[in-house]
């Protein structure tokens, strides 16, 4: 019996480390699956590369770059966080790129040395099955008509969700006071806050990643995105090539891809926003959507500062 | 003793070999990265730079308490549960008992995530209780209660096998040997039948525990609401929030394994206080009582507890991966197959991600059954000094969240220097599952190994086996009901464990659990539950086929 499962063994080990040679890109991203599965596909279509890629949350990606630093193997990254390419960059850990298909994509979506994919902005989604009226506002979640009905993503949990509670709280906690005072809670990272409201169990959530809902409502969800006139925070993707990269090349022509033509059109088709403004989606664009404005130094500044007053808001 | 002049046994050279590379090396450079902040980096500088930072953390005993509360609820609702049932299929003739076996085998093939969200979806305002019944269990569910009954739910039936199958070991024979000199059968059970069971049941206890507090799914959905902050919690903020604090989640998860130990220590106290042997090798008589006015109490204990962790769950799940829309509910014209039409026709890379993790969880249950076995009968049999040491080394990665283990394996084999490396290779995510799951088999092996006379072992060496033959011909044969259950949970476990593979998994692989989770990110939840619905259905059937092809289902389940 013991040799018969030590004889299984090995051939399940044997099979395991078959075919997981290192390919010529390797790609580490923040979601959506299917959209660096649509770019890998496209790209190894057009110039025979091969991408592989790995993707989790931003958080995740981070925590694998950190742990590999010894021995790196991402050539290029994509985040879902600015903040990312910023650190980054002062680390020292990138290589300069400026793809000539980035002519035009606006200055303040890309930097020496990173540019962005596409961009996401926070909103209101809103479930109109929910017997609740359509709110306009990010104040018209602190009305007594979506008492214990808002979900907020957690600013600690989510760099988008942080920004936007940085612009809203310049003037101090008095909207998340009024919101915490409704019993709004918070709701673990994007998805998470997401769910309760399809279901119906809460009416709206206060900041939600717009193109995860548009996606919903694609599918025939019972959801509603709604962009404050007041202004909203926009979450761009950076793309960076990382500076311990052999691969430079590929990475290079990998970037060039994302802001081609073809390389935008799937951007757009994930109802992100194209980080080109030449390049049109199916839903409001930059253009379209008033911008708050957020000083990322200072707010990243005082993050922990910011985090702090957040929590105690909501504590209970 | 003779042995102790004997050239050190084979098999505890093999297990000790086997636990170095499995347990030993990721929990050192663990170790590295609490002692030295820039680890990752290759650089040692700056010692215990972030220790006091960590330690100094207002909330950290806060979380500890948090922690230790969970575990102990969690074990004594667990226990409360199971032992009952499992004394109940040991020692009487429980109709259906098959049936029953598979279906509280079920609850431990459900992905604690999933089975969270599953809850949530049912208790939540407008969940599907609501749909059906007109009420809500939300304040329930969200609260200290609420995590402790849908974690239980999900570990009662580690508590269940392993106590109904000591129990049937020590049989009825010894309780009838008290009844013969008198005692009542009540006295019979708690002085005899109970107390000779006592390895099964604290060895399943002590792995509850170790469970409960390293389980991150749950407490993460549901006791943020309640203000429920624990340490795995904690941890893993530190590794997904930029900056990423990994010598902090490091020293938070030793104060873990430093909680699990102290249990272990408990666990070993209460066991080497007296000999538990009751497989002498004589016939042993395994005839069942009858329930007799019993049976409809027993059966409608049965029914509930199934009721509640398996039937409520999958209906849960079943329900979601129908769903055209989560907003549809449960509408007839809302219902549809084509979330499984997905996975089925592959179009999202669902049977690649199914095919990796089930051959993932046979070798993760082959390694650790081996290595399992090995360990404990050099733990429990052998006299080779350092045993100690060894025992140790099985129990340790049972509370390190998966996060952890799969950040200690990154730092040790993704050093620029090794020549060869599993990393980036699917045997990374074997070596995690075979580190965190290891603890199963050795548990369950040892519980067996001390109800075996030494006298078997020796009467072999008389007959002049080897160590090697006498393991394989004598030992094993009778501790495999307890090695192949454990196995089971092995294979089970492995193949949806979701924490380590997110972090660890090779560029361009995906799992089961990683499949089903970048489906909830991107908010196809129908799409993950199908897939977790397909996976639970395979990994249920997977194991009852071999076992019944075995022939030993009977004595297995």
């Amino acid at each position: 019996m013991l040799k018969t499962m030590f004889r299984a063994g090995v051939a399940a080990a044997a099979l395991l480390t078959a075919g997981s040679a290192l390919a010529d890109v390797t790609v580490y991203t923040a979601g959506p699956a299917s959209l660096i599965e649509k770019l890998a596909a496209g790209f190894t279509a057009e110039t025979g590369v091969k991408v592989e890629f790995f993707q989790a949350t931003t958080g995740k990606v981070m925590a694998r770059i950190e742990a590999e630093a010894s021995n790196p193997v991402v050539d290029v990254l994509i985040s879902a966080s600015w903040d990312t390419a910023t650190d980054f960059a002062e680390r020292g850990w990138l290589v300069p790129y400026a793809s000539a298909n980035a002519a035009t994509v606006p200055d303040f979506l890309k930097t020496d040395t990173a540019v962005a994919q596409g961009v996401a902005a926070l909103a209101i989604a809103w479930n109109p099955a929910s017997g609740t009226p359509r709110p306009a506002e990010w104040a018209d979640l602190a009305k007594p008509d979506y008492k214990d009905l808002v979900n907020l993503p957690d600013p600690a949990q989510s760099g988008s969700a942080f920004e936007l509670v940085s612009a809203l709280s310049a003037d101090g906690m008095g909207l998340f006071e009024s919101l915490a005072v409704n019993d709004a809670i918070v709701a673990g990272a994007n998805a998470e806050a997401l769910n309760p409201v399809l279901q119906g169990a809460k009416a709206a959530v206060f900041g939600a990643v717009d193109y995860i809902s548009l996606n919903g409502k694609a599918k025939g969800e019972s959801i509603e995105v709604i962009f404050p006139e007041s202004g909203t925070v926009i979450a761009p993707r950076p793309v960076m090539i990382l500076n311990w990269s052999k691969n430079q090349d590929e990475a290079k022509q990998f970037v060039d891809y994302i802001l081609s033509d073809a390389g935008q059109a799937i951007v757009a088709g994930e109802n992100l926003m194209p980080a080109r403004t030449d390049v049109t989606a199916d839903r409001p664009l930059i253009a379209d959507l008033k911008i708050l404005p957020v000083d990322t130094a200072a707010v990243y500044g005082k993050r922990a500062e910011t985090l702090e007053a957040f929590s105690k808001v909501f504590a209970k | 003793m003779a042995r102790a002049h004997e050239a050190v046994s084979p098999s505890v050279v093999i297990a000790a070999a086997g636990l170095v590379v499995v347990v030993a090396v990721p929990l050192l450079f663990i170790l590295l990265q609490a002692v030295f902040p820039h680890l990752g980096r290759g650089s040692l500088a700056a010692p215990f730079y972030a220790l006091a930072g960590a330690l100094g953390d207002p909330k950290l005993i806060g979380m500890t308490g948090n922690t230790l509360l969970l575990g102990v609820l969690v074990v004594a609702l667990s226990a409360l549960i199971a032992v009952p049932l499992a004394v109940a299929r040991a020692l009487f003739r429980v109709p259906g008992a098959v049936i029953w076996d598979v279906l509280f085998l079920i609850p431990f093939m459900i992905p604690p995530y999933i089975a969270v969200l599953g809850w949530i979806m049912t208790l939540q305002p407008r969940g599907y209780l609501e749909q059906v019944a007109g009420f809500n269990l939300a304040p329930f569910l969200f609260s200290i209660s609420g995590i402790v009954f849908v974690m239980t739910l999900n570990t009662f039936p580690v508590v269940y096998f392993a106590v109904s199958r000591t129990v049937e070991t020590v049989g009825s024979r010894y309780a009838d040997v008290g009844r013969v000199f008198g005692a009542s059968p009540a006295r019979a059970f708690w002085r005899i039948t109970l107390p000779l069971s006592t390895p099964g049941l604290a060895a399943s206890l002590l792995l509850v525990f170790a469970m409960a507090i390293e389980e991150y799914g749950t407490p993460a959905a549901l006791g943020g609401r309640a203000g429920f902050d624990v340490l795995v919690t904690a941890i893993d903020l530190r590794v997904s929030d930029w900056p990423i604090d990994l010598p902090g989640a490091a020293i938070l998860s030793l104060v873990l394994v430093i909680l699990s130990f102290a249990a272990f220590l408990m666990q070993r106290w209460i066991l080497t206080r007296r000999s538990y042997e009751a497989t002498t090798g004589k016939p042993q008589d395994s005839a069942k009582r009858e329930l007799g006015v019993w049976k409809i109490p027993v059966l409608a204990l049965f029914a509930a507890v199934a009721v509640a962790a398996t039937g409520l769950p999958l209906l849960a799940i079943l329900a979601t991966a129908m769903s055209r829309t989560i907003s549809g509910g449960l509408a007839w014209s809302n219902l549809g197959l084509s979330n499984f039409e997905a996975i089925l026709g592959d179009s999202t890379g669902a049977l690649k991600a199914l095919g990796t993790s089930l051959s993932l969880g046979v070798a993760a249950a082959l390694v650790t059954g081996i290595l399992g076995a090995l360990s404990a009968y050099a733990v429990v049999k052998s006299k080779v000094r350092g045993r100690g040491v060894l025992d140790v080394l099985t129990i340790l990665p049972n509370a390190l969240p998966g996060i952890v283990v799969a950040v200690g394996l990154i730092l040790a084999w993704n050093q620029p220097w090794l020549p060869v490396t599993p990393y980036n290779t699917s045997l990374i995510l074997l070596l995690a599952y075979c580190c965190i799951l290891l603890p199963q088999p050795v548990r369950y092996a040892t519980a067996a190994f001390h109800q075996i006379g030494d006298n078997l072992e020796a009467a072999a060496r008389v007959f002049g086996a080897t160590p090697l033959v006498a393991f394989r011909r004598i030992l094993l044969p009778l501790i495999a009901p307890s090695l192949l259950a454990a196995m089971l949970l092995v294979f089970a476990v492995a193949t949806r464990e979701l924490v380590a593979s997110v972090v660890v998994a090779p560029v361009g692989v995906s799992t089961i659990s990683t499949y089903i989770w970048r489906q909830f990110e991107q908010g196809s939840v129908g799409l993950g539950m199908a897939m977790a619905f397909l996976t639970i259905l395979i990994t249920t059937a997977l194991p009852l086929i071999v076992l019944s092809l075995m022939g030993r289902r009977g004595n297995l389940l």
